[in-house]
């Protein structure tokens, strides 16, 4: 009976129209013909290189992609920086500044390169907002409706490096942290480096609370880098279609 | 101010209040923030804002909405001129004007460049910049703040330009609830002619051309603003709108203002005539 109920009431894939994104709606990832590839993880976990040895992978293969940073649109670029040096930021507007960036970000170059079929790669991607901004306080619900208009990544890897590995590395190749990167806006600790830690440490704890419901993949951060990104790779090529991104062979003459 | 009285009895703390620590940091631990769902939705329209004590508050917040034209910004004047004869410390807000990003918004709306999402969301930054900034600030002192524009303007525009309408409430859901919202209606038409006559011109943004609803300026105004209109009209009802006829000369409706307004602070005698710098207003 249930079974027969839900299969009449399921509505029909929607027509053409509803693949237009909707602002404020979620997006799913079988709305446009593009993938979506995401890396999260704390400073420190290895992401960004893993990210960017699966890009070069991809690249010399010929593959169609692009790739996209957290916070780097010019638009909101020279408020967020006032924003910073006046330390005029609550985690209310710095949440919804980064927010407003990433609208941004979303909606002149991911929705549109994911309409026009391409691979996305993002390094850091809402889960950032999720777990840095929960740290500082916001309420879950208001954040988790905030980014809703963002499309569902195909894959999230969560890279996951234990405390003390990700805050050494990161200490030790920085000359000194700055303030809203340390938390020092929470008054948790007047050093720097012990506030950066304790910060560090609630966001570890708020991306470990969303590897179930947003179905991370969660990678060792510790293990060495080709390893890593072996593993990498085997995921990305069995869990997306790579042949519909790879170029076209040269016409015969 | 009998009500506020009232208000600060309701924030007791009650068995859930041992779940909020866990999401707030430990300086703010320190002096814990106990605020029940129930009462929080007294002060915020969904979700309390980060930090921040409600029963700190014994101002008053006096919204005045209404489109462009509707003769908002004559009536703050002359109520803030009314209000400080009578005593009140008044502190005034609008949109565009936080230290944050208001110059920002202003160089986006100039450029013409940016996406309604992003728009909508760098307006929320700035509202909540002011929020935190200029009308907490000025409430915990005891000063009634006149809003000169509320959410209900930015949630309108939003959901006319195609946002989701839950999207944009709950956007706003940290926004504190207004003590009193007053609505100006007044027909677009009627607002047309006092727009045009301000600037000899209708801007871009006021007549909505973003949204390709016609080419003809005029028309392109009256659908937009007529749009928008109705959005009022949903809000209205549910967020207790006090609805005055924006048409009514000025001193009309600043009577009314003043009624509503001195019912709410304890004033009796609510006379009042501008003085010399504002009488050209009074009209």
């Amino acid at each position: 009976m249930e079974i027969q109920d839900t299969a009449v009431k399921a509505p029909r894939a929607e027509p053409a129209k509803s693949t237009l994104p909707q602002p404020g709606r979620p997006v799913p990832s079988r709305a446009y013909p593009g993938a979506l590839i995401v890396v999260e993880g704390t400073d420190g976990s290895g992401k960004s290189t893993q990210l960017y040895l699966l890009k070069r992978w991809l690249e010399i293969g010929g593959y169609r992609l692009h790739f996209t940073e957290w916070n780097s649109s010019p638009l909101v670029k020279s408020a967020t920086r006032r924003g910073k040096q006046r330390r005029l930021l609550t985690p209310t507007t710095f949440s919804l500044l980064h927010a407003a960036d990433f609208a941004d970000r979303c909606e002149r170059q991911i929705m549109p390169l994911l309409q026009g079929d391409y691979l996305v790669l993002a390094d850091r991607y809402i889960y950032t907002a999720f777990a840095r901004d929960a740290a500082r306080g916001c309420p879950a619900r208001w954040l988790r409706n905030l980014y809703r208009f963002a499309p569902i990544p195909d894959i999230t890897f969560y890279f996951r490096a234990p405390l003390d590995v990700a805050v050494h590395r990161i200490l030790s190749g920085r000359p000194k942290l700055k303030y809203y990167e340390a938390g020092m806006d929470l008054g948790m600790s007047y050093d720097r480096s012990e506030s950066f830690r304790l910060f560090q440490a609630r966001i570890l704890e708020e991306y470990d609370k969303m590897v179930d419901s947003d179905s991370f993949v969660v990678l060792d951060g510790t293990l060495p880098v080709n390893k890593l990104q072996k593993q990498m790779r085997d995921i990305v090529a069995s869990k997306i279609d790579l042949k519909r991104f790879a170029p076209r062979a040269p016409e015969a003459e | 101010m009998p009500d506020q009285d009232k208000d600060k009895t309701a924030v007791v703390p009650s068995p859930t209040a041992t779940e909020i620590p866990a999401a707030t940091p430990p300086a703010q631990q320190a002096k814990p923030v106990a605020v029940t769902e129930e009462a929080s939705s007294q002060y915020f329209f969904g979700e309390p804002l980060v930090g921040f004590d409600p029963s700190e508050i014994t101002g008053s917040l006096v919204v005045i909405e209404g489109m462009d034209g509707s003769g908002r910004s004559t009536q703050i004047a002359l109520l803030q001129e009314w209000l400080e004869s009578e005593g009140f410390a008044v502190q005034t807000s609008g949109l565009r004007r936080s230290n944050l990003v208001g110059r920002d918004i202003d160089e986006l709306l100039a450029k013409n460049a940016v996406t309604r999402l992003t728009l909508a969301l760098m307006y929320a930054t700035d509202f909540f910049d002011q929020v935190e900034h200029r009308i907490l600030p000025a409430l915990r002192s005891g000063t009634v703040v006149l809003a000169d524009r509320f959410i209900f303007t930015l949630i309108a525009r939003g959901v006319v330009r195609g946002i989701n309408r839950d999207y944009m409430s709950g956007l706003y859901a940290m926004a504190l609830r207004p003590h009193l919202t007053f609505w100006l209606n007044v027909r677009p038409e009627t607002a047309f002619g006092r727009e045009f006559k301000k600037a000899q011109a209708i801007s871009y943004w006021e007549a909505g051309r973003d949204m390709s609803l016609s080419h003809d300026l005029y028309w392109s105004f009256i659908r937009y603003q007529t749009m928008i209109k109705r959005e009022f009209e949903v809000m209205a009802k549910k967020n207790s709108f006090i609805e005055l006829d924006g048409e009514a000369s000025v001193s009309a409706v600043n009577k009314q203002l003043r009624q509503r307004i001195g019912e709410q602070l304890g004033i009796r005698a609510t006379k009042y005539t501008p003085s010399a710098a504002l009488a050209h207003l009074w009209r």
